[in-house]
């Protein structure tokens, strides 16, 4: 498995986290039964919310369907080890086969982790190309759909009663070993070359797409694996408690872990810790206030419902204070510990291959309006072609077909004979195409580093990933910058960003919209220099989009304009500066008017 | 026929009290983003404001408003202190904070109302029925038709001719934007949650009149649904919401009347696999808010 993070701090959270569960059980265990309880609880919420943050908050879709799996988990691993004696008493309508099997804790779990984790894939295949809140909202039905069927499926689940009998194994120990398993897998997915690729999707759909991630599959890994994880949690408190029903794994339990993972901060482990530790802390001070507290020389009364005041108090303070939640958007080690990457040699870029793009009477409409009307063009490796217009010309819109963000109405897209209108956007860069955006769209919370490790990772199978991410920093003139925040970079340092970005994935064209919008003259010439060298160096074809004329003729082979949708020119920069159409498209001087 | 005919009566009916409280939601939620899980303690508000009024002997003509208007500012109130110091943090954050608000809410009325339901006085009337065509239908159910219909084409003249209703449609489309043609942000914001605290007091009313009863959590499972419609319709669109609503009353109620009995208990998950199979063709819901054609790349 590859992973992202620099070493020195992937270590010491891995590190931390035994280090931080086995304190907590050594001293449960020691203090004795009510804190013991205590402990486990918050060790399996822990579990839980952590499996959570894997998905909703790597992902960036909030699931409120991740209890139905702990309920399938704790169902399943509790129907294994129940004893047969029991079932024949409480579930006498079990199948055969079930009614006489009989495991240990360890195998059963591994079973219902297993049977959830399909369960998951099913319904992942279902919803897997859902966005945002349409994604939430199958969530939503999913925990309504799962508590429906463990409600009607009397002769497994015994419906709405109470499922009991269930043997007591989950001890703190037990309950340690699961969160440390969860805690770890985790922290690691996170950082792992998935887990990148699924955040820069959250950071960027569009931009993800571009560098060649499928984020829908990302998706469904990190929903399956949270599933898994989710399932685990779900046994552990089966075994736990001894007796359950549905309710248990329902809108109550779902808002109180959510609650807790939010407040905390979703996106990193670090989070789901933090808001575990403070929710857990507040609800047992104020569990012992609710019960009416006598101080010696004054009696606090009892008032029913402190707890859940107390806790919607500290939510909404919380909240206020820190949106992101209590941890913010990085791991604690990130904040601490120096990122120290190993050193790899950049390797060299390899020359691009010379299969010209052909896009034959492009048309596209957005409802009444033509933004482009059967244009044709043909952009060929090692050349740099500049593409203008006045605005509203369908510069942009041409560009977003090339590179497969938008789908033609009508037309053809090849590329050395391989037909590219069909595809998914996500697979133009393994065509050789990647683009820069209008208006910039890199991944802003991760590192400029890992802005460009998306990309290598998500082209070229990811091989020598770390050696193309080099090259292309050096060649952009980054490595100053490499862990700096991508969002807290200057304008001009961001777009150039968005090239290393695109040149990483190796492509033999890359598309660039306005890449010198908001930079100043040495800017600009210095982008320009680097533009020249990547054409003389690796024979990559540019296809450059800009409003400014003095750096589209000092740079373009070959012009291109549009006007209306439609191409209205294409030559030298001389032929076309003369072309009269362009001079009317542009100074707007009509035959009309000047006779 | 007579059946379905009678069905189509009551899913109208429930249909509509959906579609105004997934209305309530989208006319938020287009503005700021915000999926409001506390819309359901306005409507536990507007029952609470009903059951005094019966207590007091007002007459049902002085209670509905006064049940409308409990709500509007409850809803004021709620953003004032609750939503808007997390205006600009995530929908994950916002959301959140809603449950928070309801949380403590429900206690609020555990602790200082009753925790166990209480029963609301009703005029007689809406207990009757009528006959139309063969048709025997409960005047509570018309009243809600009715009702729906009439909030329907009010909103919608709002919309289109009120300054508010205008400044608010510029909002959902562009909230940057409206702010530098002169819209004040707080005053649309709030013009926005008061309309969704008049759409639950009225659905509140509805629900009621079919129910005669309040209790401390009565607007949760409504508002459930009703969210579940608004995302149906396609989040953020107000005719979105309307159709959204009215398919899952449909659903629900054709469900409980033509499924076998066998099946029955399996209702709810059957009816939501189908609202799932709708969001798996149309992702983006039935009738998609247009800021989402509209994105830019």
């Amino acid at each position: 498995m590859e992973l992202t993070a620099p070493r020195s701090q992937l270590a010491a959270a891995v590190l931390a986290v035994p280090g931080f569960v086995v304190l907590l059980a050594l001293a449960g265990d020691a203090i004795g039964t009510s804190v013991e309880r205590t402990i486990i609880v918050f060790l399996i919420s822990l579990t839980a919310i952590a499996a959570m943050g894997l998905y909703s908050g790597n992902s960036g879709i909030l699931s409120f369907g991740h209890l139905s799996f702990m309920g399938i988990g704790a169902y399943a691993a509790a129907l294994l080890t129940l004893p047969a004696q029991i079932k024949g008493a409480t579930l006498p309508a079990l199948p055969e086969w079930l009614a006489v099997i009989e495991l240990g804790l360890l195998p059963a779990t591994l079973t219902a982790v297993i049977l959830t984790m399909t369960v998951a894939g099913l319904v992942g295949l279902a919803i897997w190309r859902l966005d945002g809140s349409a994604a939430t909202i199958s969530t939503l039905a999913l925990l309504i759909i799962t508590h429906g069927i463990l409600i009607g499926w009397r002769d497994v689940t015994r419906g709405a009663q109470t499922f009991f009998g269930v043997p007591r194994d989950t001890t703190i120990w037990v309950a340690a070993a699961g969160c440390v398993i969860s805690l770890v897998v985790a922290r690691l997915y996170r950082d792992s070359a998935c887990g990148l690729r699924l955040r820069a999707g959250r950071e960027n759909a569009i931009a993800a797409a571009a560098i060649g991630i499928s984020v829908p599959r990302e998706r469904f890994i990190a929903f399956v694996l949270s599933a898994g994880l989710m399932a685990l949690s779900g046994a552990l408190i089966a075994h736990f408690l001894g007796a359950f029903s549905p309710k248990k794994f329902y809108f109550t339990d779902t808002f109180f872990l959510l609650a807790m993972l939010i407040v905390g901060g979703m996106t990193t482990v670090t989070g789901a810790v933090l808001g575990a530790v403070v929710v857990t802390l507040l609800t047992e001070l104020l569990r012992r206030l609710e019960g009416g507290l006598d101080l010696g020389f004054v009696e606090i009364p009892q008032v029913f419902g402190t707890t859940q005041i107390g806790i919607g108090m500290l939510i909404l303070l919380a909240l206020m204070r820190r949106p992101e939640g209590l941890a913010g958007l990085r791991e604690w080690e990130e904040w601490l510990i120096p990122p120290r990457r190993t050193a790899v040699d950049p390797k060299p870029l390899s020359p691009a291959e010379s299969d010209p793009l052909d896009a034959i009477s492009l048309t596209k409409r957005f409802g009444g309006v033509v933004a482009t009307e059967e244009v044709s063009v043909t952009v060929t490796p090692g050349e740099i072609v500049g593409l203008i217009g006045p605005n509203g010309s369908g510069k942009t819109t041409l560009l977003n077909q090339l590179s497969g963000v938008l789908r033609p109405s009508e037309g053809a897209i090849t590329k050395g004979g391989k037909d590219l209108v069909h595809l998914p956007p996500h697979k133009f860069v393994d065509a050789g195409i990647a683009r820069t955006f209008q208006n910039i769209r890199l991944f802003p919370t991760l590192s400029v580093y890992q802005n460009v490790q998306a990309a290598a990772l998500a082209t070229k199978g990811g091989r020598d990933a770390g050696a193309r991410v080099a090259a292309a920093l050096e060649r952009l003139g980054l490595s100053g910058v490499t862990e700096t925040m991508a969002g807290n970079l200057s304008y001009g340092d961001q777009r150039r960003v968005e090239i290393a970005r695109a040149l990483v994935c190796q492509p033999s064209l890359i598309f660039l919209d306005e890449p010198a919008a908001g930079m100043n003259r040495e800017e600009t010439d210095a982008l320009m220099e680097i533009l020249r060298k990547l054409n003389s160096d690796l024979g990559i074809g540019i296809l450059l989009v800009d409003h400014d004329l003095g750096l589209i003729n000092a740079l373009c082979h070959r012009i291109i304009v549009l006007n209306e949708g439609k191409l209205i020119a294409e030559g030298s920069p001389e032929e076309v500066r003369r072309n009269p159409a362009v001079i009317e498209a542009y100074l707007g001087t009509s035959k009309k008017e000047t006779r | 026929m007579d059946l379905i005919l009678q069905q189509t009566v009551n899913a109208l009916a429930l249909g509509g009290t959906y579609a105004l409280l997934a209305l309530g939601l989208a006319v938020v939620f287009s503005i700021m983003g915000l999926i409001n899980f506390a819309h359901g303690e306005l409507m536990t508000i507007a029952g609470y404001v009903l059951m005094y009024c019966g207590l007091a002997g007002i007459p049902f003509a002085v209670s509905v408003p006064l049940a409308v208007l409990a709500p509007m500012l409850a809803a004021m109130a709620m953003e004032r202190v609750a939503f808007r110091p997390v205006r600009n943090a995530s929908g994950a954050t916002m959301l959140v904070t809603s449950f928070a608000v309801a949380m403590i809410l429900q206690v609020l009325f555990q602790n200082l109302i009753s925790a166990r339901s209480q029963p609301v006085i009703l005029p007689d009337a809406l207990s009757q029925s009528v006959t139309i065509g063969g048709l025997i239908i409960g005047v509570n159910k018309l009243f809600a038709i009715l009702a729906t219909i009439v909030m329907l084409i009010a909103l919608e003249l709002f919309m289109k001719k009120q300054k508010h209703g205008i400044a608010m449609r510029a909002a959902a489309e562009d909230f940057a934007i409206a702010r530098l043609m002169g819209i004040r942000a707080n005053t649309v914001i709030s013009a926005a949650f008061a309309l969704s605290g008049l759409l639950a007091g009225v659905a509140a009313v509805l629900w009621v009149s079919q129910r005669a009863s309040v209790d401390p959590l009565m607007g949760f499972t409504p508002v459930l649904k009703a969210f579940i419609a608004a995302i149906l319709g396609g989040l953020g669109s107000l005719r979105g919401a309307v159709a959204g609503g009215f398919v899952l009353g449909f659903i629900e109620v054709f469900l409980a009347a033509f499924l076998p009995s066998a099946w029955q208990e399996f209702r709810e998950p059957i009816g939501l696999s189908l609202v799932v199979l709708i969001l798996i063709l149309r992702p983006n819901g039935l009738i998609p808010a247009a800021t989402l054609q509209a994105q830019k790349v």
